[in-house]
């Protein structure tokens, strides 16, 4: 990565270093503190209208923490007022998953949200760290990593199912378009349920629009679920400046008992029919 | 500080902008036709993810007392916000909005918590966007 340097940052990064370190609790320097690269106007605030950050090898660097600009993604990744082209049976299953207020979605058992909306939780940030060869995302939530190669290879035939799958990039201008594939049946779409199969394949097209905003539109290709291949709503993402991941972990996960009971038993009065074919 | 406001104003948009719940279903948890407002003093506070829950016991009409628990946003939420995990002592007096657990226990999604001593507001948000 490549780190625009401008002189006239040092001294309000400076002075903003000595106003957080004279701020008093560890955590608020730990929260606040200014990172370097990012641009800055005269009285110290990051500029996050300023340009695009490149890297070395003139690609846009799509480094930094991001979180979704709404929860409206997370909860459902299809464009307002659009229904995706389920099969039968994935329409049933996404019904019944609706019906029950999607009690038992992964993150319920502490699993991890899928490919695309573990970038979608949006009180919970995601670090991206670009490299020449590889491009990896932090998410805070639940402590897990994804990998995207960028250094030539072809998608693996025949992997292991995997959450994430296996991820390989490359840059069409602007745009970074990320191809994955190998998932592990099991992860929701999003929170509202939109089922997928091993058969899924994802392409991402990130584009950063300038320092402070991010762009991703997701298309969804699993013939095994859906009549045909559909796109996601163009979501937005928003830097957080001068911050840091937190731990995040699933210690004090009360909630999965009283939803498995509660639901559960509703659900034995009452069997569902759904299930794929 | 300008950052730090900036994140406390970010994150209670976040909070503010629905029942959106990530870790687990807000909708399949707790009702949000079911509105409680209680005054209790804090018996235990759990400050840890993904969600922080803290107790508290509550004096009925009858004279008795009852233990209510009460979940928040996750520990990075709140850190973010500006709070500490000693912010809410056990001890401490607060008085609490929320919306109960569906399966009609003393569990319930706090989304206000105020010091009774102070008036002060505790902790920016709930369990939203989490």
């Amino acid at each position: 990565m490549r780190i625009n340097r401008i002189p006239a940052w040092c001294g309000a990064m400076l002075a903003l270093a000595i106003t957080c370190a004279m701020d008093g609790t560890a955590a608020a320097q730990w929260l606040s503190l200014p990172l370097p690269g990012t641009p800055r106007a005269a009285d110290g605030k990051p500029n996050l209208n300023a340009p695009t950050p490149h890297t070395a090898d003139g690609k846009p660097d799509l480094s930094g923490i991001w979180r979704a600009e709404t929860m409206r993604y997370n909860e459902n990744l299809l464009p307002q007022g659009t229904d995706a082209p389920m099969l039968p049976w994935a329409a049933e299953l996404y019904k019944h998953r609706v019906d029950t207020k999607g009690y038992d979605r992964p993150m319920t058992f502490c699993m991890p949200h899928g490919v695309p909306d573990a970038m979608t939780v949006a009180g919970l940030p995601f670090k991206i760290l670009q490299t020449p060869g590889e491009t990896v995302l932090l998410f805070e939530e639940f402590h897990k990593y994804r990998q995207i190669h960028t250094d030539g290879r072809q998608l693996p035939v025949d992997p292991d199912p995997a959450w994430y799958g296996y991820s390989v990039g490359r840059w069409e201008g602007e745009t970074f378009v990320v191809e994955t594939a190998g998932f592990k049946e099991g992860s929701w779409l999003d929170n509202s349920g939109h089922p997928h199969t091993e058969a899924l394949r994802t392409t991402e097209r990130f584009r950063r629009i300038n320092f402070g905003r991010m762009d991703l539109q997701v298309t969804i290709d699993d013939a095994k679920a859906y009549s045909r291949p559909w796109t996601s709503d163009t979501l937005h993402f928003l830097l957080q400046p001068d911050t840091e991941l937190l731990e995040h972990l699933c210690e004090n996960n009360r909630d999965l008992g009283s939803l498995q009971q509660f639901w559960q038993g509703r659900e034995q009065a009452a069997p569902p029919t759904t299930g794929k074919q | 500080m300008r950052t730090r406001l900036a994140i406390v104003m970010c994150v209670a948009s976040i909070a503010a902008s629905g029942r959106a719940l990530a870790h687990h279903s807000f909708a399949a948890e707790f009702d949000e036709s079911k509105p409680v407002k209680l005054t209790g003093s804090v018996t235990k506070v759990e400050w840890a993810n993904p969600h922080i829950w803290f107790f508290m016991d509550v004096k009925n009409q009858d004279g008795s007392v009852a233990n209510w628990g009460f979940e928040m946003g996750g520990t990075g939420q709140l850190v973010r916000a500006g709070w500490k995990r000693d912010s809410m002592k056990v001890g401490d007096m607060v008085t609490v909005e929320a919306r109960r657990a569906r399966d009609g226990s003393n569990n319930a999604n706090a989304q206000t918590v105020v010091l009774a001593r102070t008036g002060q507001r505790l902790f920016a948000g709930s369990s939203q966007g989490q």
